[in-house]
């Protein structure tokens, strides 16, 4: 009978986030690891974040360092921040390493204690192997670093060179970089398209997205490092600004990225351009395979940016971080992070690997361009971005109401003045000013 | 299926006799009561953990700020102070009562009709009976995905609506268009569970009423609406009220429906697909605001439970006395299938 109640409170505590209870038993910080009494250490990852060849590798034995193993755990990409919020209120079953997602990271500075800070584990040392704008979003404001570089995401402008042409445009990469250098030259050069091109192209699919990248050239966002709200200024309302002009010349084909009218429009040539990351490509190629080798790749207007890309992180309950960090600076070296990319293209974060021959592979989808000559500069000239916890409740509305926009007519200025209310609202809420 | 559903109450009433008499059959003996409470135990012990825990503690963290894993910071009544003035808020209740409307009353109607047609003779009964319940059991998800293709602006739907000579719709960019695009996933969903509650009513009204209402030149029209439909008030009431609680929560639709690659653009355009349990979800999972979505929970469930009293009064308001246990043990063997 005492044995069972034993199991049962265990029980509770274990699966409902008892915190109070494993308190009172003593559970102290070393024994709430997912890989507490293994032999290895626990990663969680989601599905095409991390290489499967190297944690193969590592499942049987990380290369140099005798003994460790790191067993990875495959978590749905959309349960992995539950999941770890959950184990880290329960202070049970807390994986020793887990992957986090560029817009994640930033949502744990609150509570930036529940990670190992990796400059106690000696990261300066391997600092110059990475990109300083990656390396400087690792930290928290308080200079706790938590993150460690994984995956890059930098940007470019995504084009159709035949549409291009023959709308009389500029057309080659080089040239459309020099002659298309800002958003404003880039809506002209819309206008010329739409009016010459065949079929009438729509220069781009929805204004979100000219939104989004124009406020990741900008090394503010919504909410400073002060916690204050910064999301009526000038560099939010110039974003809103361009994307509205996009809508008012007639450019935008008004449709959701990822829906099967998306696809439609891509795969049929009624969209010329795409303003997003190097990850994209897989997912281009896929909807529009009949639109190989139409595409190029050049600078994004007014310069690159960085978006999404991902982090790894050692939670306080790892069991051994020595070996945990060893672990990191393994899969994560240049050599590794070369092979992420062949495998499973990761865009590595360490600028030595670009120079390597094998990044600079012809892709026939852009007519014989090495994507690397875009992106490898375009990842080292990023910004400097401040990710502040609130991001997502500050820039939600934003994003709705261009939707409304665009999709229901609404005015630009009362969409404005609605979004800056609503988001005021919520962050004050939250203790932002 | 027929003795669960059993209009009159039967089995409600069983149970309330078996338990007295196991009360008075079993002065003082404590022991004798062991085994059967550890036989039924599996069952409260997991409901105590997973059901009324979560509930209570829900409750608990209304009144917290809380992002999920830091301290708890007490703010008493704020949560729901900021609720009540959050316009967002109220739009999502509007939402989810204006698609409710469109999905619900057309829902019993049509499966009224359709349990009427499966209860006389045709052929194959048993395979349409799967075949509507078939949606019922569907990954949610995977068939909001096929919709989301058929609500396309070039999608299936409007190449119809133009085959016949009508102007498309913008399903998913317009308010009527997004909401009852998720009517009408509910319906398709919904329809076939609700019309074999309906039959199972329909089996046990005595053949010899519709035998009756025949001999007395009553055609099926008539019958349906004059003999069958007041004999089913029991059922019907169920099945409103099991509409209206599953209604109130709609969420899956409208969340796949809008989910892209979009930061911050569910529930569509002019959020006009955002219900309550979506922008529950919103604020406590993806902003994580504990406190909030937990406060949203239980405005919901005030919201439901009023509701559920007004159908209730709606429907059985002249019925005898005895019928109201049935219902009672009708929604209590209901909710313990759900495991809610």
């Amino acid at each position: 009978m005492e044995h069972r109640t034993m199991t049962r409170r265990r029980l509770l505590g274990v699966s409902l986030g008892g915190a109070a209870l494993l308190g009172m038993s003593g559970c102290g910080a070393s024994s709430g690891s997912a890989s507490a009494g293994t032999d290895h250490l626990s990663l969680w990852y989601w599905k095409g974040s991390l290489s499967d060849t190297l944690l193969a590798t590592a499942k049987r034995g990380v290369p140099g360092m005798p003994g460790l193993k790191v067993q990875g755990s495959q978590i749905p990409d959309g349960d992995i921040d539950s999941k770890v919020r959950t184990s880290l209120a329960a202070r049970a079953y807390v994986p020793d390493i887990t992957v986090a997602n560029s817009d994640n990271l930033a949502t744990f500075f609150p509570d930036e204690n529940e990670f190992l800070d990796l400059r106690t584990l000696g990261a300066e040392a391997v600092r110059d192997r990475y990109l300083d704008w990656k390396w400087k979003s690792c930290f928290t404001p308080s200079g706790r670093m938590i993150g460690f570089p994984l995956d890059a995401g930098p940007t470019a402008l995504y084009y159709r060179r035949d549409l291009f042409q023959k709308a009389g445009l500029p057309h080659e990469p080089q040239d459309v970089a020099e002659e298309i250098p800002t958003w404003e030259k880039f809506i002209a050069a819309g206008r010329t398209l739409r009016a010459k091109a065949p079929g009438k192209p729509y220069l781009v699919s929805n204004i979100g997205n000219v939104f989004q990248q124009v406020l990741l050239q900008s090394p503010q966002q919504f909410v400073d490092a002060d916690n204050r709200f910064i999301g009526d200024q000038q560099h939010v309302r110039r974003a809103w600004d361009l994307s509205v002009e996009l809508l008012r010349r007639r450019l935008s084909a008004g449709i959701t990225d990822g829906t099967p009218d998306f696809n439609a429009a891509m795969s049929g040539g009624r969209v010329a351009t795409m303003t997003t990351a190097v990850w994209a490509i897989n997912g281009l190629k896929d909807t529009a395979p009949k639109t190989s080798g139409t595409w190029r790749l050049t600078t994004m207007p007014d310069g690159p940016a960085n978006y999404g890309g991902s982090y790894l992180t050692l939670t306080r309950y790892c069991r051994d971080p020595e070996a945990a960090f060893a672990f990191l600076t393994w899969l994560l070296s240049p050599a590794n992070q070369l092979k992420s990319y062949q495998e499973m293209a990761l865009f590595p974060t360490t600028p030595a690997s670009y120079a390597d021959p094998a990044m600079h592979t012809p892709d026939p989808f852009f007519g014989g361009q090495q994507p690397i000559d875009v992106f490898g500069p375009a990842a080292q000239k990023a910004p400097v971005v401040y990710f502040s916890p609130y991001e997502e409740s500050a820039n939600t509305p934003f994003f709705q109401e261009l939707t409304n926009v665009e999709m229901l007519g609404k005015n630009p200025d009362r969409a404005w003045r609605d979004a800056v209310n609503t988001a005021e609202t919520t962050l004050s809420r939250l203790g932002v000013s | 299926m027929a003795t669960v559903l059993d209009p009159t109450g039967a089995p409600a009433a069983d149970e309330r006799r078996a338990s007295r008499r196991g009360r008075s059959t079993a002065p003082g003996g404590r022991r004798r009561h062991v085994p059967p409470l550890l036989a039924v135990s599996p069952f409260y012990v997991l409901f105590a953990v997973f059901g009324t825990f979560p509930v209570l503690y829900s409750l608990y963290l209304s009144f917290q700020d809380w992002d999920g894993i830091g301290d708890m910071r007490f703010v008493g009544l704020k949560q729901y102070g900021w609720l009540l003035q959050d316009s967002v808020f109220w739009h999502s209740v509007l939402n989810t009562f204006q698609i409710w409307f469109l999905s619900t009353v057309p829902m019993l109607f049509l499966a009224l009709v359709l349990a009427f047609l499966l209860h006389s003779q045709v052929r194959f009964t048993g395979a349409y009976r799967v075949a509507y319940f078939i949606p019922n059991v569907t990954s949610m998800v995977a068939m909001t995905i096929v919709f989301g293709s058929v609500f396309a602006q070039a999608g299936l739907a409007n190449s119809v609506l133009r085959a016949v000579g009508l102007d498309g719709v913008g399903w998913l960019s317009s308010e009527w268009g997004i909401k009852s695009s998720v009517a009408i996933m509910i319906i398709w969903r919904w329809v076939g569970y609700n019309a074999l509650i309906f039959l199972a009513g329909l089996q046990a009204i005595p053949t010899e009423h519709f035998e009756a209402a025949r001999v007395d030149g009553a055609n099926s029209r008539q019958t349906l609406f004059r003999v069958v439909a007041p004999q089913l008030r029991p059922v019907i009431l169920f099945a409103a009220v099991t509409s209206t609680i599953n209604g109130l929560q709609i969420f899956t639709e409208s969340q796949v429906l809008f989910q892209s690659t979009d930061i911050g653009s569910t529930g569509g355009p002019g959020q006009e697909g955002m219900t309550i349990v979506l922008y529950l979800w919103q604020k406590a999972f993806k902003e994580h605001q504990f406190g909030y979505g937990a406060a949203m929970g239980w405005l919901l469930f005030a919201i439901i439970a009023i509701f559920t009293i007004i159908n209730w009064r709606l429907v059985s308001g002249s019925d005898r006395d005895d019928r109201r246990p049935g219902i009672a043990g009708l929604l209590r063997r209901k909710g313990v299938r759900d495991g809610r």
